[in-house]
């Protein structure tokens, strides 16, 4: 009855028709969709094991770029805390005074992005060497302190991350007595390289994998309609359009969305806990206690709305590629 | 009701079917279609609930041309027939009440209308304490009835029936003949499909005759088989 203005241009002289009141096509709109979302899942009720098969195929696709995410995060985590280097030793020409040194101290500490500098003397560098190294006495031999006077610089949290670092680095790098800067940020580089090439790899395989979940739904939809062609024709046959005939289907893909979405969840918890145990492990050799971050409200929440969407989409593929062209014969 | 002027219907392969058919079925009136097999009852049944187009002419129904109505429209006017088959198009997996109920599930009415309209239809045809039955377990006469119940659920105001009678024997023939005849004083119009000119010849109504998708004969007829 939603449709009931377009029925009567077709049979304007018919003496059952009815104008009916907008409440009462609006209700009747509702009353379609939610018999249709009830039906849908009735008729997956009815069949628990090809449901079951279907929820799990999709939980396995859609569980895969859940991980994915979560080691991510971790990734992302971890690396934060290595995103630049935390410290830049300035190593002093040999022949620098202690007067032009404190000079130099000073107007570091001007320095937005320095945190902190400590001198450490040429004398204080042998000393330490000699303590470090167990060779005190050969070191007594020398004719001269082959150590120069050390800056060591902690940069500020602008200063920390890679783009900041380069920066100090090159300014540093121009200072008057400064012989040589030593800073490992490279490696750093390299990591954040390596971050973004694994991000790119999960986009990619993540990608893959979605697309299949469309594919799978799509085709199991099909083959759900061909299933039902004779019911199909004779919902024509009495008076269905295209958009109530398909409707139980959508709604159907979305069931299917939704349990597979639901399982990815539990699926990637398990995978995740699993993995748990050999990353605290492998973070104990470092000394590190590192608790691994698992799916957080907001990507539970996106994967229980992604996961039905992607459902409805599959099966609207199907059902304007199937549905459409079964006609009452 | 309906009108057909000079309606041509070919097949691919240049099989004429329907060939210059003309005739008018009006408001409230009964009719039978009878001819042999292959003469083109079917296909004519097909052109006016939009099974089929034609390839020439025009079909009018209730003044309105349907020969060119698309998309949703055309579901919308199959609302408005009641059609009823020899195979009687059940859904074997549903209850007999829920079959009945279909045109009236369709249109968005609640459950509880459903079910009175449905009871209603299903009193009518004598099929009342067998809702809750499936198909499947009843007999072909019955199955018959369901069919017809389903057809006139919402009560449309035309109803064509293909071979109604098909499977059934002369005594149950009859019977839902003389349905037809109830369904049609109440003021449906109806065209029944049929060739069996035996039971036309009892009724004696308007009988339009095709052969070879010609219509050679619109009156009565003599009993017989054609």
């Amino acid at each position: 009855m939603s449709e009931e203005s377009e029925k009567s241009k077709v049979l304007s002289g018919s003496p059952r028709i009815t104008k009916i009141s907008l409440i009462g096509q609006v209700s009747a709109f509702f009353r379609y969709n939610i018999h249709a979302l009830f039906t849908s899942f009735s008729a997956l009720w009815k069949t628990p094991f090809a449901t079951c098969m279907t929820a799990a195929v999709l939980g396995i696709a859609l569980s895969l770029p859940c991980v994915f995410n979560v080691i991510y995060k971790n990734i992302e985590r971890g690396s934060a805390q290595w995103n630049g280097a935390s410290e830049i030793n300035l190593f002093l020409k040999k022949n620098m005074p202690e007067q032009q040194i404190q000079v130099l101290i000073n107007k570091l500490a001007l320095y937005d992005d320095i945190h902190l500098v400590t001198y450490i003397s040429r004398h204080q560098a042998l000393e330490e060497f000699k303590k470090m190294s167990g060779f005190s006495k050969s070191l007594n031999y020398l004719d001269e302190n082959p150590f120069p006077a050390v800056l060591v610089v902690i940069p500020t949290e602008a200063g920390k991350n890679l783009a900041g670092n380069r920066l100090l680095v090159s300014k540093l790098k121009n200072e008057e007595g400064v012989d040589l800067v030593s800073v490992d940020i490279e490696w750093i580089a390299k990591l954040q390289a390596i971050v973004s090439l694994v991000v790119d790899v999960v986009i990619a395989i993540s990608t893959l994998l979605l697309i299949s979940v469309l594919l799978i739904l799509s085709n199991t939809i099909r083959l759900n309609i061909l299933n039902q062609r004779v019911k199909i024709e004779i919902f024509k046959l009495l008076g269905a359009t295209n958009n109530y005939i398909q409707r139980p289907y959508l709604y159907a893909g979305a069931w299917y969305g939704f349990l597979g979405g639901l399982l990815a969840w539990l699926l990637t918890i398990v995978m995740v806990k699993w993995l748990q145990g050999g990353v605290s492990q492998l973070m104990s050799l470092y000394q590190i206690k590192y608790n691994i971050l698992m799916m957080d409200a907001k990507d539970v929440v996106l994967l229980i709305i992604i996961a039905p969407l992607l459902g409805f989409v599959a099966s609207y593929i199907s059902v304007k590629q199937y549905l459409v062209k079964i006609e009452p014969k | 009701m309906i009108l057909f002027e000079n309606v041509s219907k070919i097949y691919d392969a240049n099989f004429i079917a329907l060939q210059g058919v003309n005739f008018h079925l009006k408001k409230g009136e009964m009719a039978f279609l009878t001819g042999h097999s292959g003469s083109g009852k079917s296909t004519l049944l097909k052109l006016i609930s939009l099974m089929e187009r034609p390839t020439t002419g025009k079909i009018t129904l209730n003044g309105n041309d349907i020969s060119k109505i698309t998309g949703n429209n055309i579901s919308y006017l199959r609302r408005h027939i009641g059609m009823i088959f020899q195979d009687h198009r059940l859904l074997m997996n549903q209850s007999v009440l829920e079959n009945v109920g279909l045109p009236l599930l369709i249109e968005g009415y609640t459950a509880y209308e459903i079910k009175r309209r449905s009871l209603a239809a299903l009193d009518q045809v004598g099929l009342i304490g067998k809702e809750k039955y499936s198909p499947i377990h009843l007999s072909g006469g019955e199955q018959q009835r369901i069919g017809i119940a389903r057809a006139i659920v919402n009560k449309p105001p035309l109803l064509l029936a293909d071979e109604p009678t098909g499977n059934l024997d002369p005594k149950l023939s009859l019977e839902i003949l003389s349905l037809f005849e109830s369904l049609n004083e109440m003021g449906m119009s109806v065209l029944i499909a049929t060739h069996d000119l035996g039971l036309i010849a009892k009724m004696r109504y308007r009988t339009l005759t095709l052969k070879s998708g010609e219509m050679i004969n619109d009156g009565l007829v003599r009993g017989g088989n054609v």
